[in-house]
């Protein structure tokens, strides 16, 4: 029974991983770190696997754990710091069509969003992921209309860095 | 917002440029064990718990109880202690199951803003139960120690069955408040720890969860 529970685990979460990647890029600032939130999510998502009744989709409810053990449970050493090394590593790699303005922007937008706090990365984050405000609100426990009202802080918030 | 677009464009594009983790990493990781905030509070605990607990059962097994029993005794008031004692022991065990039930509540399931809160009020019945006994062992050292000074005080000044002199009420007093200032100093000491101790431990969650607050305001 337990092995079959931790089969079905593996393989849903190995599709699914980069849900769980793409978190622990907003959230840590070296290779390590990655590494390690990527494991304490694991961990965390296993231990409340048995409570997964599959009422909604796997990565739906991923999501969920991973972010809550990102910005909640997740006990990290340093706070984040961005590292360009870092940013510059992981993006950029597959596009063969350079446009080196946009590019500069872009870098740019990484290095703003990483100077978020916890809370505002996740709203990004799920803005990013197409998610909307009703997924927001529930998943932080806020109001839609206040999730609304923060997200565009956040935005000004970002144009402020980028033009100071 | 422009740059935004540009930004949700490139993440889109590398969604999957990450690395991948095989299964059989995978496997290897969900038997590792978690270092999660709620670990540590529950290792903590149940350290305060069983110390505390521990040092109760100790005591009553010393010289130091028998004495003051003995005392308490002479005293006239072995009824009131031993009242006091299972009142004691059910206050104890009452904030163990509370912490157990609240501990049994914190899922990572939840929305963030009500694990957050429920993380932090399982800390806080543990920060209850340690200033409980705090104010406890204080209440029961200055009560001893204003009986025991005054007994000795008395036995000072007797000689053959007579008071030499009266003691004036100031000597008591100003012992007294000597006792009390002693006790607080020791009891604020500790406390300070704890909050330090959980203050490093629970900064970011604490700050994080007054943000989230504060959009809700």
């Amino acid at each position: 029974m337990t092995e079959n529970l931790e089969h079905s685990f593996v393989q849903q979460l190995q599709a699914n991983q980069n849900i769980i990647h793409k978190i622990c890029r907003l959230y840590t600032d070296c290779e390590d770190s990655h590494k390690d939130l990527f494991q304490e999510i694991t961990i965390q998502l296993w231990k409340a696997f048995p409570k997964f009744r599959g009422e909604s989709k796997f990565s739906t409810w991923a999501y969920r754990v991973a972010l809550n053990t990102a910005i909640t449970l997740y006990r990290k050493n340093k706070r984040t710091i961005a590292t360009v090394e870092y940013e510059s590593r992981q993006h950029f790699t597959k596009e063969i069509e350079y446009n080196y303005e946009e590019e500069e922007q872009i870098k740019l937008m990484y290095k703003a969003v990483y100077q978020l706090n916890d809370i505002e990365k996740a709203l990004i984050f799920m803005y990013l992921e197409d998610k909307d405000y009703r997924e927001i609100a529930e998943t932080l426990g806020i109001s839609e209309v206040n999730a609304r009202v923060k997200m565009n802080r956040i935005k000004g918030k970002l144009k402020k860095i980028l033009n100071p | 917002m422009k740059e935004l677009d540009l930004l949700k464009k490139d993440w889109k594009r590398n969604e999957n440029s990450f690395e991948q983790v095989s299964e059989t990493e995978i496997y290897k990781m969900i038997h590792k064990k978690s270092s999660s905030i709620v670990k540590w509070i529950l290792i903590i605990s149940i350290i305060e718990f069983s110390l505390s607990t521990f040092l109760n059962i100790l005591l009553s097994f010393t010289d130091i109880d028998e004495n003051n029993t003995r005392f308490i005794k002479s005293l006239g008031i072995y009824n009131y202690y031993q009242g006091f004692t299972i009142f004691l022991y059910a206050a104890i065990i009452y904030f163990i199951v509370l912490f157990y039930k609240m501990y049994r509540q914190v899922s990572a399931t939840d929305n963030t803003k009500l694990l957050m809160k429920n993380i932090l009020r399982t800390r806080k019945t543990v920060h209850n139960y340690i200033l409980f006994n705090l104010v406890t062992i204080a209440v029961f050292f200055i009560a001893f120690l204003t009986f025991g000074l005054k007994s000795a005080l008395l036995h000072q000044t007797m000689e053959n069955g007579k008071h030499l002199a009266e003691i004036s009420n100031s000597i008591y007093i100003v012992s007294f408040l000597v006792i009390i200032a002693i006790t607080a100093l020791a009891i604020g000491i500790i406390w300070l720890f704890y909050r330090l101790l959980y203050g490093l431990l629970l900064r970011r969650l604490l700050l994080n969860y007054k943000e989230l607050k504060k959009i809700d305001l």
